[in-house]
């Protein structure tokens, strides 16, 4: 189930960038984005348009994975009976559904790169730069608040630049909750509201930033 | 001029040709002789935590699983004894990745204090614990490590009895907490350890069990008298006990106690009281 998650976190974002590249990123190299424009329809109704299709996608990407992953799960055990049984049940979908959630920043960053990008391949490398820093920022965060191995000097001189960095860059660790189906282990109090609406919140800047941008492209 | 040019083109690479076979039947005459560099170790490298994190696209659990993979397929009967420094570096990092992994903590117990990793695997177990509050083979190892590498026992005792409260099962509870009395018999401060089998005696349910805790609280307080007196006797007259009875016959004790569970006390070879035929050494 562990690995598992991860693949499905793996592929939701490789999805979501790819998807962005296709449905944005290539319309607007190929200039068959000026087709769409030509209906009476605001660029913005397009760009948000596009954002729901990728999400709508995302979701059943999450559920097919997730259900691939559930079946796995409870059909490997066979005959052995574990002592301490992973949680199939809401929690797991929870934690697929933070997965999901995790997917759709990417796939707003990956969007408003592709607004102002002049180069193919820089929503899709650049996405998937922001989803690692995204997700490694929270281990980063960690060993910095439990002491970085008492290196003192490394709190002082890191620590003020994570502070504006994690303004920059969502955690997106907080959307990672496996802990609950895996080991039972039951989530602290607001971290699961407080992670949607970290995400929300990102989500809603680069969704704005994006309109502004696409707004006010020339395409020619 | 064209046969000259034309010889001239032609000349040049054929020394080359000639030259480069000259080189390489040389080289391929001695090649054999040299030996091949074989990646003998099992596990050289413990990459530093963020450098895992980031190979693994950011995912910290990824990460974790991936350390505990290296670990799994490491042939330990192929290891060097430093080398299991390595592993115990790669399976603490794995802990602190994710410090529920149950089968890090597992193989991190079964390997590594017994090459001397004792110290990542306490941290690798104590995280285990912490994060697996469910689980009573965490506290579990790492008791059985403290009492046998460290010969912490008030330490040990007092994980096992946190593993006890893990167990769901009553009796398996009552088994766990009895051991953790008994190591307290290693202790060296004696009537610290005796305040802790009262305590538990005060916190047992079954009254059988309380009272047996009593009886070897009682047992080790009498020992802890036994030795206070020995210590005396050695400084009145500078000489160690050679027996029991000398403290009755020296009037340090009004008699020698009598064991409630019948083993009685004797003296060690320096002279030490002890428990006789008890896990606190040998009796005389």
């Amino acid at each position: 189930m562990d690995v598992g998650f991860s693949g499905i976190r793996f592929s939701l974002v490789l999805l979501a960038i790819f998807w962005v590249q296709e449905l944005v990123g290539r319309e607007v190299e190929r200039r068959t984005v000026l087709y769409a424009l030509a209906y009476p329809v605001s660029r913005a109704a397009y760009l948000l348009g596009r954002f729901l299709g990728v999400v709508v996608l995302l979701a059943i990407a999450a559920t097919t994975l997730g259900g691939l992953l559930w079946l796995s799960v409870v059909q490997s055990g066979g005959q052995y009976v574990q002592a301490y049984p992973v949680h199939t049940g809401w929690p797991y979908w929870l934690t697929i559904g933070g997965l999901w959630v995790d997917s759709l920043v990417v796939a707003a960053f990956a969007l408003c790169i592709a607004t102002l990008s002049t180069v193919q391949m820089l929503p899709v490398a650049l996405g998937a730069m922001f989803a690692i820093a995204g997700k490694s920022l929270g281990a980063v965060l960690d060993y910095l608040e439990r002491g970085a191995d008492g290196d003192q000097m490394l709190i002082e001189r890191y620590g003020p630049l994570l502070e504006v960095v994690q303004y920059l860059i969502p955690d997106l660790s907080r959307l990672d909750w496996r802990t609950w189906p895996m080991y039972g282990i039951a989530l602290a109090d607001g971290s699961i509201s407080l992670g949607l609406l970290l995400a929300g919140g990102y989500v809603t800047i680069l969704l704005a930033v994006s309109v502004l941008t696409f707004g006010r492209r020339e395409f020619f | 001029m064209k046969a000259e040019l034309l010889r001239r083109v032609i000349v040049a690479p054929v020394l080359f040709i000639i030259a480069g076979c000259i080189v390489l039947s040389l080289v391929q005459e001695r090649l054999p002789g040299v030996k091949r560099a074989r990646p003998r170790a099992e596990i050289e490298v413990a990459l530093p935590l963020f450098v895992q994190v980031a190979l693994a696209g950011g995912d910290r659990h990824l990460a974790a699983s991936w350390a505990v993979l290296r670990a799994m397929v490491t042939e330990t009967a192929r290891m060097a004894r430093e080398e299991y420094q390595i592993l115990g570096q790669v399976q603490e990092d794995a802990s602190w990745l994710n410090p529920a992994h149950e089968d890090n903590y597992y193989i991190a117990a079964a390997i590594l204090p017994w090459e001397g990793q004792v110290a990542p695997t306490q941290s690798i177990l104590r995280r285990a614990t912490l994060a697996r509050s469910f689980d009573y083979q965490p506290p579990f190892y790492y008791a059985f490590n403290q009492v046998h590498f460290r010969g912490d026992a008030l330490g040990a005792s007092e994980w096992l009895r946190r593993a006890a409260r893990n167990l769901p099962d009553a009796e398996e509870q009552l088994t766990l907490e009895n051991f953790a009395a008994r190591w307290l018999d290693r202790s060296h401060d004696l009537d610290l350890a005796a305040s802790i089998v009262d305590t538990m005696a005060a916190q047992a349910k079954r009254k059988d069990f309380a009272a047996y805790l009593r009886q070897r609280s009682q047992r080790l307080r009498d020992l802890a008298a036994l030795r206070r007196a020995a210590t005396t006797y050695h400084e009145r007259y500078q000489r160690p006990l050679q027996s029991l009875d000398d403290l009755v016959r020296s009037g340090l004790i009004a008699q020698v106690p009598a064991d409630p569970f019948g083993s009685g006390f004797a003296l060690d070879q320096t002279g030490l009281p002890v428990l006789a035929g008890g896990v606190a050494g040998g009796g005389k």
